[in-house]
């Protein structure tokens, strides 16, 4: 077999695996709904500001695709993102750093928070769920004591372009963003550490008696979970230009969503990273529509949850119809080899 | 007339016939039993008889009529004991019999003192020597097996009781404890389905026999017309040398694995020595400590006390992977729950262990990984439709191939099978004792053997060590007289 037709198969394979398939379908139907509804949809401007929504949730939503993949789930991307964009703003601004030096410091205290939230899941046995609400608080908390509530503004403006620029026609963060999805992609598909991710997914007693260590990779993955909140609040901060507490609110709960409906399983083991970018564009194109058809303001946030629950549901509920439709047709081919026999019940 | 029945039944998955015109009946007040090599459709057959697959082609008749999946008021004269336990372990007995509370005291609630109550004579007449208040966890395994049996049957208007495997995780004490059951049930007029792999106990349970082979009945007949080997012969399509021993020819007297006075949860002060090219048998009762003992040597378990040696070199207590690198790998008896990665692909579970030999330029090398995949497959004899199969699919004898063909790639020095046949067919077992066999004397491995078949520790065993209650109560040179080695492992005698 040549190797062009091997890598074509692996690429089948794996569309067929994750059912990226549908979920592409699914975006491109709704893209297309948006664009006949709404005459302002495909407008330039509109455009950019959806794919610069989307490269927020969709950065966060391939971290926690990651840690989906192990079953586990990170609930304080939000506040990471918040603290390290803070800090970064009061590096370059109030203590006068480099610029690029604030990020680069920034963007290792995300990892070293993300680490933390691994350190404490892992070595003290605890569930990550509650472990990483309570140091959503812990991390907040430390923000507001930072800047005591106060926005740090003046941000420089090479910062200000990373967020608020674009790469001829794509806005700079969602280039940031297909840089995370590539490196993902790498590391689930092309690496040990992604194939030992998966394993531990599938089962992660098993994993430990083929020699994994499950805990170092579970870390690894809090780690550039860290990384990648950070990276998101960085470029928040920079396409704001100024740096507040009140950064990446609905973050942990859009990323997840994205990721499920990504295909990304949350019993672990089973998705692709990708799919959660597409679940992050399916999240924004809805939320954007709403805003163009003119939902009332205080109905759209209960019209966009509906809307998303809505998208979680659908692989599962056309799971359900397939099920029905296929007992009823098994019932009628049954009645009519046993006519008259309608209920053979319990004597 | 018979209470359950297959007619010409077929069911066809992707690329397999599992059942092909299957013709069997159950009649009341008999044990039928059920053999066959695995993948031979037992499993499929049990899946129709009990209403959970919708046969492609032929009937399912309860009762005399035929029935569809639908039918679930039929199906419920079926009743069904699965191969594994599946109680809830942090409930009682008594919860466990009755659950779903279908009669329980008053709508929606649910006495305890009721349900204890109405548990006591199921424990009775089921010889389960517990309280019905005692958590399922706590209680000894062949308690749980019987607790199965009784929670099938506590549906009573039921016709027809189907066994699968019952006895893989108990002992043969425990086993006859079953059996008189089972006997007692047959009085009652209940027709008895009974599935093993243990020919000895189906000749000792059984009236009739249906002998399976790829996907069709190919035998049936009353049981005290057939012997042993002419079972085998029908089941394999081929004689087995029931005589055949697998013991090692190349035992050395250069120490792998030294292990001494490991102490853990449920072992305390366990001494011994391993050679290298040698296979030393572990034997003892269910509880005995055995898989603990060794899961602690492996590291998986902690150990409170003692050191283990691997090739002259201290082993760090407490870290599979520092074993494994080391060349120590353990091979768990649950497959399912400790074994394979189910829903990855038969390819990414035979090259989970070898990553670090698949590195290319950019990454993981696809084409060296099915190489090395189909090398797996092909050296161990997988059965498999493609190397893109999620493992979850393939019998349970594949999947072990698999996982024993993953750790030779790692090409280990000393090797730990835990119940390495369990729920396996004879023609594989045999395959997997000449593959121990072949391990130990071409390339000088060490392998430990943990089994609860007494047949298959003589067999294999160059050296057998008991062990009592976590302790070593015994150890014997391969081929002692079996009664020796069991009052070792009931505690009888100390040497």
């Amino acid at each position: 077999m040549s190797k062009l037709r091997l890598f074509q198969r692996d690429i089948i394979n794996s569309l067929k695996r994750s059912n990226m398939t549908a979920i592409g379908a699914v975006l491109i139907i709704m893209i297309i709904a948006a664009s006949l509804s709404s005459e302002h949809f495909l407008d330039e401007y509109n455009l950019k500001a959806v794919v610069r929504d989307l490269a927020f949730i969709g950065m966060i939503g391939i971290g926690q695709a990651l840690l989906l993949l192990i079953g586990e789930l990170d609930l304080s991307v939000g506040k990471i993102a918040t603290l390290c964009g803070v800090i970064a703003g009061m590096l370059m601004v109030t203590s006068g750093l480099n610029p690029f030096l604030s990020l680069a410091l920034a963007l290792t205290l995300g990892i070293l928070l993300g680490a933390l939230n691994g350190l404490i899941i892992t070595k003290l046995r605890l569930n990550s769920m509650v472990v990483t609400i309570g140091m959503a608080g812990v991390y907040g908390g430390v923000t507001l004591v930072l800047t005591k509530g106060k926005a740090v503004t003046n941000i420089p403006a090479v910062v200000h372009f990373l967020g608020k620029g674009n790469l001829g026609l794509v806005p700079l963060p969602f280039v940031f963003t297909l840089a995370v999805l590539i490196g993902a992609l790498f590391l689930v598909k092309k690496t040990k550490t992604g194939r030992y991710i998966y394993a531990i997914g599938n089962n992660k007693e098993a994993a430990r008696i083929l020699g994994i260590k499950v805990d170092r990779i579970r870390i690894f993955n809090y780690g550039v979970m860290g990384f990648i909140s950070a990276l998101a609040g960085i470029l928040y901060v920079a396409r704001l230009g100024s740096s507040q507490a009140s950064i990446g609110e609905n973050w942990p709960m859009n990323s997840i969503a994205a990721s499920v409906i990504g295909g990304v399983a949350l019993t672990g083991g089973v998705g692709n990273p990708a799919g959660a970018l597409i679940g992050a564009a399916i999240i924004s194109v809805i939320q954007n529509m709403i805003v163009l058809l003119g939902v009332n303001v205080y109905w759209q946030s209960a019209v966009s949850g509906f809307v998303v629950v809505a998208a979680i549901s659908f692989g599962s509920i056309s799971a359900i119809v397939r099920d029905r439709k296929q007992r009823k047709a098994k019932m009628q081919a049954l009645a009519k080899i046993n006519p008259g026999e309608k209920n053979c019940g319990q004597t | 007339m018979p209470v359950l029945e297959a007619r010409r039944l077929t069911k066809v998955f992707p690329g397999v016939t599992a059942l092909d015109s299957v013709d069997v009946a159950f009649e009341p007040g008999r044990v039928h039993c059920v053999v066959g090599e695995n993948g031979a459709g037992k499993s499929t057959l049990i899946k129709c008889l009990t209403g959970v697959y919708e046969p492609d082609g032929g009937e399912v008749l309860v009762g005399g009529r035929r029935r569809g999946p639908a039918d679930r008021t039929a199906f419920r004269r079926v009743a069904y004991v699965p191969q594994e336990i599946d109680l809830f372990g942090h409930m009682s007995a008594a919860e466990n019999l009755f659950l779903p509370y279908n009669q329980s005291y008053f709508r929606g609630l649910v006495s305890q003192r009721r349900l204890e109550e109405r548990a006591w004579p199921w424990l009775e007449r089921f010889r389960i020597d517990v309280r019905p208040d005692q958590l399922v966890k706590d209680i000894p395994i062949s308690s749980q097996q019987l607790l199965q049996v009784a929670r099938a049957t506590v549906n009573e208007d039921y016709e027809a009781l189907l066994l699968d495997e019952p006895t893989t995780s108990l002992t043969d004490g425990d086993a006859a404890a079953l059996f008189d059951v089972v006997r007692r049930l047959k009085a009652e007029g209940k027709a008895v389905i009974f599935i093993s792999h243990k020919l000895e106990e189906v000749f000792a349970l059984g009236d009739e026999l249906t002998v399976m082979r790829n996907g069709e009945a190919v035998g049936h007949s009353e049981l005290d017309r057939l012997d042993v080997g002419a079972v085998i012969t029908l089941m394999t399509g081929r004689p087995i040398d029931r005589e055949e021993v697998f013991r090692s020819g190349a035992v050395t007297d250069e120490p792998l694995l030294e292990v001494e006075n490991l102490t853990g949860e449920r072992f305390a002060s366990v001494s011994f020595r391993l050679n290298r090219g040698e296979i030393l048998g572990f034997y003892g009762l269910v509880g005995a400590g055995r898989t603990e003992l060794m899961q602690a040597v492996f590291g998986y378990l902690p150990a409170y006390a003692g050191r283990v040696r691997l090739a002259g070199a201290e082993l760090k207590l407490g870290d599979p992977s520092a074993a494994v690198r080391q060349g120590l790998i353990y091979l768990p008896e649950e497959r399912k729950k400790y074994g394979i990665l189910p829903q990855l692909s038969v390819r990414e579970n035979a090259s989970i262990s070898a990553l670090d030999r698949l590195g290319a330029f950019l990454g993981l090398s696809a084409a060296r990984e099915n190489a090395l995949a189909a090398e797996v497959v092909a050296a161990y004899d997988v059965k498999t439709p493609s190397l893109e199969q999620a493992i979850e699919y393939l019998s349970g004898g594949n999947q072990q191939k698999i996982v024993i063909g993953r750790a030779m790639v790692c090409e280990p020095r000393a090797l730990i099978f835990d119940e390495p046949t369990k729920g396996i067919d004879v023609g594989t077992k045999t395959e997997i004792y000449r593959m121990m066999k072949k391990l130990a004397e071409e390339k000088g491995i060490g392998i430990i053997l943990i089994s609860s078949e007494m047949e298959e520790i003589i067999k294999c065993s160059n050296r057998i060590i008991v062990l009592y209650e976590g302790q070593k109560s015994g150890e014997f040179m391969g081929g002692t007289n079996k009664d020796q080695i069991l009052s070792a492992a009931f505690g009888v005698v100390k040497n």
